[in-house]
């Protein structure tokens, strides 16, 4: 089932994008039901699908078991299917049961293809919040220098 | 044939330097075609284009570190008695994946969502380097008031 | 009725195997792997997969069932393979799917995908020269384009026989992008080149979007006629995309149509794909020189980037010319993990999308000229 404009607008990933680029990406996004206990992503596996909030809690959980939880509407999980390396980083669990909007990667692709400008502004937020993310998944905090922060294959 | 003499005798060379020119001579011409069609249109038009960028900063969450004013529930206030030995037991920082885990395992009900209610009672906060520490001054409010 | 019974299973599958087939139907499920477990392509391989283990069950000559013999369902339905009926509406759905916008902000990125076709020709002199016939070597040639629909376009013409290997071998290589380019790229440019930020592209008018096309495709097919089926069709299907009116038409040749003919063209190759053809030595010619096709391509490119920048004013990141092999969008999302791994901030793939769409054009082109010297 394909979600509508308004939800999407409400997004921060989304919330800078007009009517018409909204009436792109809608038919692109599914609504998904969450249970608690549900296991949306596993560290390792490809990374095909991903996913945004809207309601619901999460726990993210990365290599050595850092981990963080995510509690509001718009945050995103499964951020590898879009940027390298396409391996979910994180296993991502469901604390309460939700529900979450999904891409599947290669729908992602095919936006990028067919609207390059958008797939590129979509990329860049994107990659804001791998960038906060990486010290989770690489263990080095607090380092500013833009090479450790270099996504990592 | 194989080698030069079968590049030769086919006339490989040839086909392939005509070949590669006539694709470089196709994409030439089209670039400067197209190169050419904007300035035609402006012409046609006589406007000027210009492009706005719009630029918004987005502000991140603040994170104000504060004791919860919330009342914590009954249910919630018994499970986090048995998640505060778990801890004690782990050693702190602990990881929230192994709290899950241990929890389950000592057959703590709906360990997913009780974790969720101590997040949000701040009974558990993150200690910012990717673990979680039981938050003591939450628990001293509680037990003042 | 022991008799009848004796020839029923004289006529099974478990009767008629050989040890060819048991290898090609496992050439299917690895192919079937790849595509679901690992998520190569798997728009491409799951069909092309359970095609090859369609066309390799044993079974009885002229029963009107094989994929080769008159009447057949899977004969109806690949005769849209041996007549080129599939690969131009492929066209269309990618011409209906594709903003050219990129390319047409910074038109001389298209040289970039011209260079990536030296490594086509390249292969084709290779494929001479190890004893392919010239029709044949022009079929492997083509892999290097990076384009499934053209190299099979061109196969049919020219070297039916060998459609499986080389559509496999096309395919393959294509999900294998992102495991060829980067060390190729990473090779041919140094850290500073790789750390060149591209000014951001001009915004391109409805109008140019929707003269494009119809310039692109006279221009094109005057200078090569033979590429009339291909790129008519790319842009017509973008013509139908920008010009808004017909949405309902561009949908469907993008959603659809593009869906539809790609299941009846994987499963047809796969079924084509037989022992007698790729079980041979030829077969494995075949993917030595598709995969020298591919870095060749992925050379040309990045060096041909690199030689523009001695000229440009403004210079361009020599990743993108990897992006010029019309794997679309897989190259250009390499080129932008590749810039990324030097610097985050880096965001090129937006540029390279450029160069990978005149790949396409160009790989089109390429595989017109290369028919029409056979054809001679």
């Amino acid at each position: 089932m394909s979600t509508d404009i308004q939800t999407l607008k409400s997004l921060d990933l989304f919330a800078d994008l007009n009517f018409g680029e909204l009436e792109q990406i809608a038919p692109l996004m599914h609504l998904m039901k969450v249970t608690e206990r549900e296991v949306l992503t596993r560290r390792g596996e490809p990374a095909s699908t991903f996913f945004i909030i809207l309601s619901g809690n999460f726990m993210l959980s990365f290599n050595k078991e850092r981990s963080f939880t995510l509690h509001n509407k718009g945050n995103i999980i499964g951020l590898s299917t879009v940027v390298a390396p396409f391996r979910y980083t994180g296993t991502a669990v469901a604390l309460t049961d939700g529900l979450v909007l999904l891409m599947q990667g290669q729908e992602f692709l095919r936006l990028v293809q067919s609207n390059s400008a958008l797939g590129d502004t979509i990329m860049r937020k994107i990659n804001e919040i791998v960038l906060e993310r990486m010290p989770y998944m690489t263990g080095t905090w607090g380092k500013g220098d833009i090479n450790c922060l270099a996504l990592k294959q | 044939m194989f080698g030069f003499e079968a590049i030769i005798a086919h006339d490989g060379l040839g086909i392939s330097v005509i070949g590669i020119t006539i694709v470089f001579v196709s994409l030439i011409l089209l670039s400067f075609a197209v190169s050419q069609i904007h300035k035609l249109i402006e012409l046609l038009d006589k406007k000027n284009t210009s492009y706005q960028r719009v630029k918004k900063t987005q502000q991140k969450d603040q994170k104000t570190p504060s004791v919860s004013d919330l009342a914590i529930p009954q249910d919630v206030q018994r499970a986090s008695r048995q998640f505060k030995l778990l801890i004690e037991w782990m050693g702190e920082p602990f990881s929230l994946p192994k709290l899950l885990y241990l929890s389950g395992k000592c057959g703590l009900s709906r360990p997913h969502s009780t974790i969720n209610e101590l997040l949000k009672c701040e009974l558990i906060i993150p200690d910012e380097n990717g673990y979680f520490i039981w938050n003591t001054r939450v628990e001293e409010k509680r037990s003042s008031t | 009725m022991t008799d009848l019974f004796m020839e029923f299973l004289s006529n099974t599958g478990f009767a008629l195997v050989d040890y060819r087939n048991i290898i090609m139907l496992l050439v299917g499920i690895i192919i079937v792997y790849l595509g679901v477990a690992k998520q190569y392509e798997p728009l491409l391989l799951v069909p092309i997969g359970f095609g090859i283990l369609i066309g390799n069950i044993p079974i009885i000559k002229d029963f009107g069932l094989g994929i080769y013999e008159s009447g057949s369902f899977l004969n109806y339905v690949y005769y849209g393979v041996t007549h080129d009926i599939y690969p131009p509406l492929i066209f269309l759905g990618i011409g209906a799917l594709t903003d050219f916008s990129t390319m047409l902000a910074r038109p001389v990125l298209m040289l970039l995908g011209a260079a990536a076709q030296i490594g086509i020709f390249t292969t084709f002199l290779g494929a001479l020269a190890i004893g392919f016939p010239p029709n044949e070597a022009a079929s492997i040639g083509i892999i290097g384009g990076a384009d499934g629909p053209t190299a099979i376009f061109l196969t049919a013409m020219l070297a039916p026989r060998l459609i499986g290997p080389i559509a496999v071998a096309a395919y393959s290589y294509m999900a294998l992008v992102p495991v060829i380019q980067p060390p190729i790229m990473r090779l041919l440019t140094t850290r500073k080149e790789r750390l060149i930020k591209m000014e951001e592209p001009r915004e391109v008018s409805k109008r140019e979007k929707i003269i494009f096309p119809i310039v692109g495709f006279l221009l094109c097919c005057f200078l090569a006629p033979a590429a009339l089926p291909l790129l008519g069709m790319l842009f017509f299907g973008n013509l139908l995309k920008e010009c808004v009116v017909v949405e309902r038409l561009a949908k469907t040749a993008r959603t659809s149509l593009i869906d539809i003919v790609t299941i009846l063209l994987g499963v047809t190759v796969g079924a084509s794909t037989q022992a007698d053809v790729f079980l041979t030595r030829q077969s494995i010619g075949i993917f030595a020189l598709g995969a020298f096709s591919f870095a060749i391509a992925t050379a040309s490119g990045v060096i041909f980037a690199k030689i523009m920048n001695l000229f440009l004013r403004k210079k361009i990141n020599p990743l993108i010319g990897a992006a010029g092999v019309s794997a679309v969008p897989n190259s250009a999302r390499v080129v932008q993990m590749v810039g990324q791994k030097e610097d985050p901030t880096n965001f090129l793939l937006m540029h390279a999308m450029a160069p990978n769409i005149s790949g396409v054009i160009g790989s089109a082109i390429a595989a017109a000229i290369l028919w029409s010297f056979m054809s001679l």
